[in-house]
């Protein structure tokens, strides 16, 4: 193993180094929990300028620090330089050594064997004239993912789902490039001819792979909701809210207004948490965190519950099959330890709510 | 390092800490270096690395490190241009950042008591919740801390109406070389006529005489409105002379930042690469100064009235039209909405970096400083990045200087020049009946050579440092010694 991927971001981390302004720091969802510098973007830069130049080896601390990494990107959104791509590959640095969560190993090893994350992958096939790509999370919840094509029927919309697997996105941020080449490969056997047409996705994350790491022209469903939602008539709902943008879905797609849209559509009052749209701040369940510290997942989700609270609000809506589950756990655990409660709900089930049944 | 005491003491802070503190190399590279230039491969690495929460822990912490004669560094935000928390003696490096609880708002007295960790960014965001705002503001505010604030005696955005931490600090908790929490200073009065004014003595110590773990701070109504202009002046000098003009027809001008000629071409390089447009900027002007006005609308509005009318009228100034370019500094400055590394001109710090000699200047010796830094940087050959002359006291003019470079880091011999270009600047800030450093401190560059401007004082301020600190564990390397500049 040696440093070469890394020395073609040498220029970068020196950059990072060389100036240490420190606008990543305080609002990194890591950092807030952890508190040292090494779990922020300019300790992680340092790192890496130490694997190069040899102030430090790969160990077993290394490899937690760069683990709690949850690539939410917030960092990235405060600097020019291409923090997410060198963390990426400090990981894979460290896996190619041995260095690897157990953890991350197994539902590597799932994937490239299976195809998929989770067991029980759905059965759900629907024909229909709009490819809808399910990704792993939604093929674990039938039920969630039946609402889901529920609304979009109920949007004029006729989603064909068929074999699919999964994007791989889990075995490249937790530092399996090897291995995702063969997911890759997969995946463009499995999904054929779909892969030419323009696809609907359901979860942000793999909507920013398909896009950035396959070159497919996907776009999320609930843009494509938003687009139709003055042709739809909804009940209003009696909800004052707040929105959290989804890392992936927000600051790496840019689709901040969407969902937006159609809550005021449906008559919600929306409050905004000081960390929104571009700075929005992460529900703790990225970059594979809650697989090997749950407790800092945890923390991450219980702090992103408290910035709601912070606004005065008790109700909390986003988009995404990582988010929602994440934050809810966050909220649980706030409301047995301080006794303040936030629901947590999903703009899905809220658009089943409000949108009348197809006659 | 003696490591056997250091084994010991790690033994004892992981008593105290649990997982914060650490002896792991992949956390004390976190605490290396900060922002000051030296070469790109660089590296001051603490032998362990504590992150307390509260002053009970922070005396815990010096305790140890009396017992086992192991130095102590406060780390804050990372961003001091002047070396004050490299660990070059090894040591402890205290992560102060967890230090970041507000810990009482007394709005009927317009006065917070804060862990001197918090960032100047986070309690700004609360204030702003009650409609108060605490002026004292660094450009490095992100990640700055009141406690590093206090530590490095820094610069601030809002200098002219504020004036530095001093003016709006009444007391600091700082844990002494005897494993002591003592609050000094005055409770919430702005003033005290009574015993010694030890807090003085705290501000601007670098850490070297104990370890401030809160603070008591005023705090403000926030403005209603603000307004920010750019002018273009005939000389540096016109741009002082109509500043103390302008402030002595009784105006409140919020902050005031003359920039020099090739500052000023920074600026207008800067609007033309980002709206493709050439700036209408007449040949003549030989600097620019940026004004903010703030309060009331009625009240801003006119203020900004009679100080065009004296920049135009009396100093034949022009007003920038280019708003755009205006907004960019103050940005810079102020908002901070802007991506660091972003802009490509002239490399933002991706093959050089910024580096200053910050020296402080009486405010008549501007013009003639100027163009001897012109001839100083040459001689190191060095990139001159301009002059901006802040003015740091309240409702006066007042010359801290930034004389800033772009550093060649690549080689040890560039940096070196770099510090040769300190070493003459700041003697020749003492010849000019100023100061080394009004706003960097004095880290690890200028300790020892600043006995230059001193003088038969600098044997009271090692007494000093003697009383508070026995052991001399606090931030060694700092004050009386430098590796950088050695004495005249």
């Amino acid at each position: 193993m040696d440093n070469k991927a890394l020395e073609q971001y040498a220029e970068e981390i020196y950059t990072c180094n060389r100036s240490r302004c420190g606008f990543c720091v305080t609002d990194c969802p890591v950092y807030r929990v952890k508190g040292f510098e090494a779990y922020t973007s300019r300790g992680k830069m340092m790192i890496a300028r130490g694997l190069l130049e040899g102030l430090v080896e790969p160990s077993t601390e290394m490899q937690g620090i760069l683990e709690g990494c949850l690539l939410c990107g917030y960092c990235q959104a405060r600097c020019a330089l291409t923090n997410l791509e060198i963390f990426t590959l400090l990981r894979q640095r460290l896996a190619e050594q041995g260095l690897s969560a157990p953890e991350h190993e197994e539902k590597v090893a799932k994937i490239v064997e299976e195809g998929f994350l989770f067991d029980r992958p759905s059965p759900i096939r629907r024909d229909g004239t709009v490819p809808l790509y399910l990704g792993c999370l939604y093929q674990s919840k039938p039920v969630e993912s039946r609402t889901i094509i529920s609304v979009l029927e109920r949007c004029g919309l006729d989603p064909l789902i068929v074999d699919e697997t999964c994007c791989g996105y889990f075995a490249e941020a937790t530092g399996f490039g090897t291995q995702f080449k063969r997911i890759q490969e997969r995946f463009r056997e499995a999904y054929g001819a779909q892969a030419d047409e323009e696809i609907l996705t359901l979860c942000p994350t793999c909507t920013v792979t398909l896009r950035e790491k396959y070159g497919l022209n996907v776009k999320h469903a609930i843009v494509a909701v938003a687009e139709r939602m003055d042709q739809l008539s909804p009940r209003q709902l009696e909800l004052k809210a707040t929105y959290h943008d989804p890392c992936h879905l927000g600051r790496m797609l840019g689709i901040f207004e969407e969902p937006r849209a159609i809550l005021r559509a449906l008559g919600v009052e929306l409050v905004e948490m000081e960390h929104n749209r571009f700075f929005s701040t992460c529900c703790g369940g990225g970059g594979g965190v809650a697989d090997t510290d749950p407790g800092l997942a945890l923390e991450v989700a219980k702090n992103r519950v408290r910035d709601a609270l912070q606004v005065g609000v008790e109700n909390m809506v986003t988009v995404c099959p990582t988010c929602e589950p994440t934050l809810l756990r966050g909220a649980s655990r706030l409301a047995n330890e301080a006794d303040v409660f936030v629901d947590v709900r999903g703009l899905w089930d809220l658009l089943d709510e409000a949108l009348p049944p197809t006659e | 390092m003696d490591e056997q005491a250091l084994g010991l003491a790690f033994d004892e802070l992981r008593e105290t800490l649990g997982e914060r503190a650490t002896r792991d190399p992949t956390h004390r590279l976190g605490y290396s270096r900060d922002w000051s230039p030296r070469h790109r491969s660089h590296v001051d690495l603490p032998d362990i690395v504590v992150a307390p929460k509260t002053t009970a822990e922070v005396v815990e912490i010096v305790k140890i490190a009396h017992r086992h004669h192991i130095p102590i560094v406060p780390f804050a935000g990372g961003t001091g241009m002047g070396g004050g928390v490299a660990a070059w003696k090894g040591g402890i490096a205290i992560e102060t950042k967890g230090l970041n609880q507000i810990l009482e708002l007394d709005e009927a007295n317009m006065m917070v008591t804060v862990q001197a960790g918090i960032t100047i960014w986070e309690l700004n965001e609360t204030l702003a919740r009650s409609g108060l705002w605490f002026p004292h503001q660094p450009e490095s505010k992100r990640v700055c801390t009141i406690g590093a604030s206090i530590g490095c005696d820094n610069d601030s955005t809002f200098g002219l109406r504020y004036g530095k931490i001093l003016d709006v600090l009444s007391n600091v908790v700082m844990v002494t070389g005897e494993g002591e929490a003592v609050r000094f200073g005055r409770r919430k009065a702005s003033f005290t006529s009574s015993g010694y004014k030890l807090l003085d003595l705290i501000v601007g110590s670098e850490g070297t005489l104990g370890v401030v773990t809160e603070a008591t701070l005023r705090v403000f109504p926030l403005p209603e409105t603000r307004l920010v202009r750019g002018f273009v002046c005939r000389s540096l000098e016109d741009g002082i002379r109509a500043l103390e003009h302008m402030l002595a027809t009784g105006l409140g001008i919020e902050s005031a930042h003359l920039n020099c000629r090739q500052r000023l071409h920074f600026y207008t390089h800067a609007y033309r690469e980002k709206y493709q447009r050439e700036p209408e900027i007449p040949d003549w002007a030989e600097a620019i100064l940026f004004l903010s006005f703030a309060g009331d609308r009625d009240v801003v509005d006119f203020t900004l009235d009679k100080a065009t009318s004296i920049l135009l009228e009396q100093f034949s100034a022009e007003e920038v039209r280019e708003q755009e370019m205006v907004d960019g500094w103050w940005a810079s400055k102020h908002s901070l909405e802007f991506i660091p590394f972003k802009q490509k001109w002239p490399d933002s710090q991706r093959q050089k970096k910024f580096g200053a000699a910050d020296i402080g200047l009486p405010i008549g010796r501007v013009e003639e400083a100027y163009q001897r830094f012109l001839e100083i940087a040459a001689k190191w050959d060095q990139d001159i990045l301009g002059m901006t002359v802040y003015n740091e006291s309240p409702n006066k003019p007042t010359a801290s200087i930034s004389f800033a470079l772009f550093v060649d880091d690549s080689t040890e011999q560039s940096v070196a020049n770099f510090y040769n270009y300190v070493r003459e600047m700041s003697a020749m800030a003492v010849e000019m009946e100023g100061t080394m450093s009004s706003y960097i401190g004095d880290g690890d560059r200028l300790g020892g050579f600043n006995e230059l401007e001193h003088g038969a004082s600098y044997s009271y301020m090692r007494r000093v440092k003697e009383m508070f600190d026995p052991a001399g564990v606090f931030n060694p390397g700092k004050k009386f010694e430098s590796r950088w500049i050695t004495k005249p």
